[in-house]
């Protein structure tokens, strides 16, 4: 009989109360898991932006357009290796209140510039044949039922077609995946020249300008020299690397990050003064056994270590079910009809993961750890 | 059996009254549903407040008339041809000229500076004719003046002062290669408008290369609500691809906007609710365990079980109330008026204040009270079974 | 001592049963208690002496056999009627007091009239008289912890007596306190037989206190065995 056989004898003394222990931390760190799986969702965009990845828009603002002669003039601008660009298209399919992210790119360039897409040669080559093509992403994909092959209807909620109709046809020709497993697959791009040449506003302008730079050295040399090439024109730019222009972006809805870190936050406080009050109490309970084991000659410094042995074994197996149960529940999300960014769970937020629940092991133990190494024998005994 | 209310009510006093005595784990059950009730209604009040923004911000007296389909201004464009003939529609009220109350306006977006993180937003530069301000009768210059047509004016909202930087009255502005003068602050009471920069929609109209386009028509209602004639003649010209809502309607729409966030505030909740549930148990349990001679004793004398089961019901349930009245409590001191902005339908900042009502209070103390019944019957099933000869037992 | 029988337990069988085993407390206990008795049943742990007093209190009931209360049957009662019933005729006093710690003693003894239809003025009257008959009235509002352990006895024995019991039923009474405290209580409760003519059973296994009692029964193995203890 070792020390450890105790520990998981007084741990499973009382079932109930081990029972509600053990939901109450699983509870938490099924928070945890998935909140720290959204956070990173959102930070995906920043995460996964490319070093040598420039984005030039207009310096009013990035919704106004930019003409498409600053495309090829932005081409001879040394340092820079690809430029392509994309215009927003408002596109819904069926329902309006169920936007997605639709864009009409040049397809050559944007696969050049953008290689976080994955598509196989034959699908990039269906798609460059087919000018009325539209790759979509799998999760768009998965939300509206499409397949490659279905000619479907999207309705923009800006552009018209020259005849009065907000539709278009297009065919859809392939489904990407993101080159990491984070990468976003809820955008649709088709052809520019048929957005070009069917939308009734006027045409030959883009919304903005993607860059990739020979290296990310050259950065705020082409930065500067894209900016200056078209200062005192009627469009100015303004060219930021693609990092700030999507940490930005994702400022602008709001301190997203500190509301679920105050959530989760919270249900730790929770848990920390659930099971610290039920270890005290369970360990009161047990005063004059201690008092019996002390006279056994267990030494103090061993039933201290009991005693933490056993509200850190609470945390970890509670909260190892919190991050599994977080799994299954990120899984289940991702693969849900609803848009949402890819979410994950890597090492780095298991490993913290495992860092708090021994933190909160500890902190939950010391005090009756504390309580059971100071106890004296005699007033053990005769406290009943 | 009035004697039963009697014994019932006994044992609740007597339940309550010892609740000192498991200090600890009476607080850290109330500790834990006020944490609960605290999240729950923190995205309410968020979810609340942004709603209040918009609703308050649309009127029943006037109607919007927008691009079929754009769910937004910003997406929206309607012609010069289109809203003039618009503006013979029946229903849109007169002045006393005779002439229709109509504002044709665009919708543009430049960039501020959010002043709490010093982050580059999106905010929306209105062009609105003085029609516009014979429309919304709620609109007050509070500091400045008026902007002048034809010049490079701005009056900005009080909520953009408020929230970000760069637009202080007399400042110099520049949008691209164009440079405009802040010359005055408007109010409208607390709307979204004041989360926006107007200025002259022709001058917009040109400085921004618009064309002869505008993007969304107001128009002043004959009688409130009644928006059919205009539909009428939209409908009626096979030209014309167009909404016709009224604003009330309009705005009550982007306001559901964060209707996501009170799911999402409800389900965290709700998990977390079980896990405090745990807490609630667990104290409940230890509640009757520690009491186990004094209801057996009780029973002993005479009184049912039924007055063991609702004496710890009770407890449980005054331990939640409390931790849902703290819990609520604390969100209201702490978030109630609080400002913040976020990205609304129309791709540029919506500024709002976190908003708690009696109908959220009442959310959060039934969420409480929810916590206190299920962590309360069970313990109490257990109290109201413990064996009466339990009270002759305690000489171990 | 009338000649009436208040209580008849007849042919008595009880049982438990503790995983596979079963073990008979009684097998066929027979023992009737006339009205006015002050009867002490003695004997050995494991004897059945709280068993019998559980039986007696109605808060048992016996796996085969019959008791008789007054007349009545009591142990074909449910559990609810078992309470009334336990409220109208039964005063527990118990070895370790068993008083409401966030009670003081007047409503302490004030619990059982909450049973019954008696109105405030009523109750407070029959708390003062039952804690006048107890010698205890200087300390109607003080609290148990603020009371040796004799007069938290005494307050139990008059939250026992406060709503007119025909039976007292006693366990181990003075098995907590001082021969000298003791001697008060035991005092108190022959007082109360042989003055107010109460009924009592007092389960006990100290000699001295069942020299109190009218007579004594010895109880071993589950049967009365005869023993002349006064010899």
């Amino acid at each position: 009989m070792s020390s450890l056989y105790l520990v998981f004898k007084n741990l499973t003394r009382s079932k109930l109360r081990l029972f509600l222990t053990l939901f109450a931390t699983f509870i938490a760190f099924m928070v945890y898991g998935t909140l720290t799986a959204f956070q990173m969702a959102l930070n995906a965009g920043v995460e996964l932006s490319a070093d040598d990845r420039l984005i030039v828009v207009n310096k009013i603002h990035f919704t106004q357009s930019l003409p498409i002669s600053h495309f090829n003039k932005v081409k001879s601008v040394e340092g820079v290796d690809a430029v392509t660009h994309l215009n927003w298209f408002g596109g819904y399919y069926q329902d309006p209140q169920k936007l997605f992210t639709m864009m009409a790119v040049d397809p050559e360039s944007f696969l050049d510039v953008y290689d976080d897409y994955v598509l196989t040669p034959a699908e990039a080559e269906a798609w460059l044949k087919n000018r009325q093509g539209l790759i979509a992403g799998e999760s768009v994909a998965r939300t509206f039922g499409w397949k490659v092959g279905d000619r479907i209807p999207i309705n923009s909620n800006i552009f018209s077609q020259r005849d009065g109709s907000t539709v278009w046809d297009f065919d859809v020709v392939a489904i990407y995946r993101g080159k990491d497993e984070q990468s976003d697959s809820n955008s649709v791009y088709f052809h520019y020249k048929y957005f070009n040449e069917t939308q009734s506003f006027g045409g030959n302008f883009i919304g903005w300008m993607g860059v990739r730079t020979t290296s990310p050295d050259k950065n705020e040399q082409v930065v500067n020299a894209i900016d200056d090439l078209f200062a005192n024109t009627p469009a100015e730019t303004d060219t930021m690397p693609e990092v700030a222009f999507n940490k930005a972006f994702i400022e602008q809805i709001g301190n997203i990050g500190l509301i679920l870190t105050s959530v989760v936050v919270a249900a730790f406080f929770i848990i920390l003064v659930i099971v610290g009050n039920s270890m005290v109490l369970s360990i009161r309970e047990r005063t004059n056994e201690i008092g019996v084991m002390k006279t056994l000659g267990f030494t103090s410094p061993a039933i201290f270590r009991m005693v933490l042995a056993e509200s850190v074994a609470i945390a970890m197996i509670g909260g190892l079910l919190g991050l599994l149960a977080a799994r299954g529940l990120i899984h289940l999300i991702s693969n849900a009809p609803i848009q949402l960014p890819p979410l994950i769970m890597d090492g780095t937020s298991v490993f913290k993961a495992i860092l708090i629940m021994l933190a909160l092991g500890l902190i939950t133990g010391i005090v009756p750890a504390v309580n059971a190494l100071r106890l004296n024998i005699v007033t053990a005994l005769s406290r009943s | 059996m009035g004697s039963l209310l009697s014994q019932i009510w006994t044992v609740i006093v007597m339940n309550i009254r010892s609740l000192p005595k498991r200090l600890w784990m009476s607080l850290a059950a109330v500790f834990a549903v006020s944490v609960v009730v605290a999240v729950l209604l923190s995205f309410l009040a968020m979810a609340n407040g942004f709603e209040q923004t918009l609703a308050g911000t649309g009127s029943e007296k006037i109607g919007i008339i927008s691009r079929k389909g754009s769910r937004s201004e910003l997406n929206s464009t309607v012609s010069r041809d289109n809203i003039n003939i618009l503006a013979t529609a029946p229903g849109i009220a007169r002045d006393a000229d005779n002439n229709p109350v109509y504002s044709a306006e665009l919708y543009v977006i430049v960039n501020g500076i959010k002043r709490t993180t010093q982050t580059e937003v999106n905010l929306p530069l209105r062009g609105i004719s003085l029609g516009g301000f014979e429309l919304r009768d709620t609109v007050e210059i509070v500091a400045g003046r008026q902007f002048e047509p034809g010049r490079n004016e701005l009056i900005v909202g009080q909520g953009v002062l408020a929230e970000f930087d760069g637009f202080e009255l007399g400042r110099e502005v520049r949008f691209g290669k164009t440079t405009w003068k802040v010359v005055g602050v408007f109010s409208t009471g607390g709307s979204a408008f004041e989360s926006e920069l107007w200025a002259d929609a022709l001058t917009v109209q040109t400085q921004f290369q618009r064309g002869t386009t505008f993007q969304t028509m107001r128009v002043l209602l004959e009688e409130p609500g009644n928006i059919e004639g205009i539909k009428q003649l939209a409908e009626d010209d096979p030209r014309m691809n167009l909404d016709v809502e009224t604003e009330a309607a309009y705005f009550a729409e982007q306001g559901s906007a964060l209707r996501g966030i009170v799911v999402f505030g409800w389900g965290l909740s709700i998990v977390m609710a079980l896990g405090a549930l745990a807490g609630a148990l667990n104290t409940m349990y230890t509640s009757v365990a520690s009491r186990g001679t004094e209801i057996a004793t009780l029973r002993a004398i005479g009184f049912s079980n039924m007055s063991a089961f609702f004496g710890t019901l009770a407890e449980s349930i005054v331990l939640s109330i409390i931790g849902g009245i703290v819990g609520a409590l604390v969100s209201y001191l702490f978030l109630d008026g609080v400002t913040a902005s976020t990205l609304g339908a129309s791709f540029s900042q919506v500024v709002f204040d976190f908003q708690m009502s009696p109908q959220l209070f009442k959310n959060g103390i039934i969420l409480a009270l929810i916590i206190g019944l299920v962590g309360g019957v069970f313990p109490a099933w257990r109290a109201a079974r413990l064996p009466v000869t339990l009270a002759f037992k305690n000489s171990m | 001592m009338s000649d009436e029988i208040l209580f008849e337990l007849k042919n008595v069988a009880k049982k438990f049963v503790k995983g596979t085993e079963s073990i008979a407390v009684f097998d066929n206990l027979n023992m009737s208690i006339k009205k006015g008795d002050f009867l002490a049943i003695m004997g050995p742990s494991g004897s059945g002496k709280t068993t019998l007093l559980n039986l007696l209190g109605g808060v048992d009931k016996p796996t085969a056999g019959e008791i008789n209360f007054d007349g009545k049957r009591v142990d074909t009662l449910s559990e609810g009627q078992l309470a009334a019933w336990r409220a109208n005729n039964i005063g527990f006093i118990f070895q370790f007091y068993n008083l409401m710690p966030m009670l003081n003693a007047n409503r302490n003894v004030e619990l059982p009239l909450l049973l019954t239809r008696l109105g405030k003025q009523q109750r407070k009257k029959n708390v003062a008289a039952a804690l006048e008959l107890v010698n205890l009235s200087d300390r109607a509002r003080h609290m148990p912890s603020e009371m040796s352990g004799g007069q938290q006895q005494r307050v139990a024995i008059a939250r026992a007596l406060v709503s007119d019991p025909k039976l007292l039923l006693c366990d181990e009474p003075t098995g907590d306190l001082d021969r000298e405290t003791a001697d008060e209580i035991l005092g108190i409760l022959q007082l109360l037989n042989s003055k107010f003519g109460k009924t009592i059973v007092m389960v006990t296994h100290d000699p001295q206190a069942a020299k109190y009692a009218k007579r004594t029964l010895h109880l071993d193995k589950g049967q009365f065995v005869e023993k002349d203890l006064a010899a």
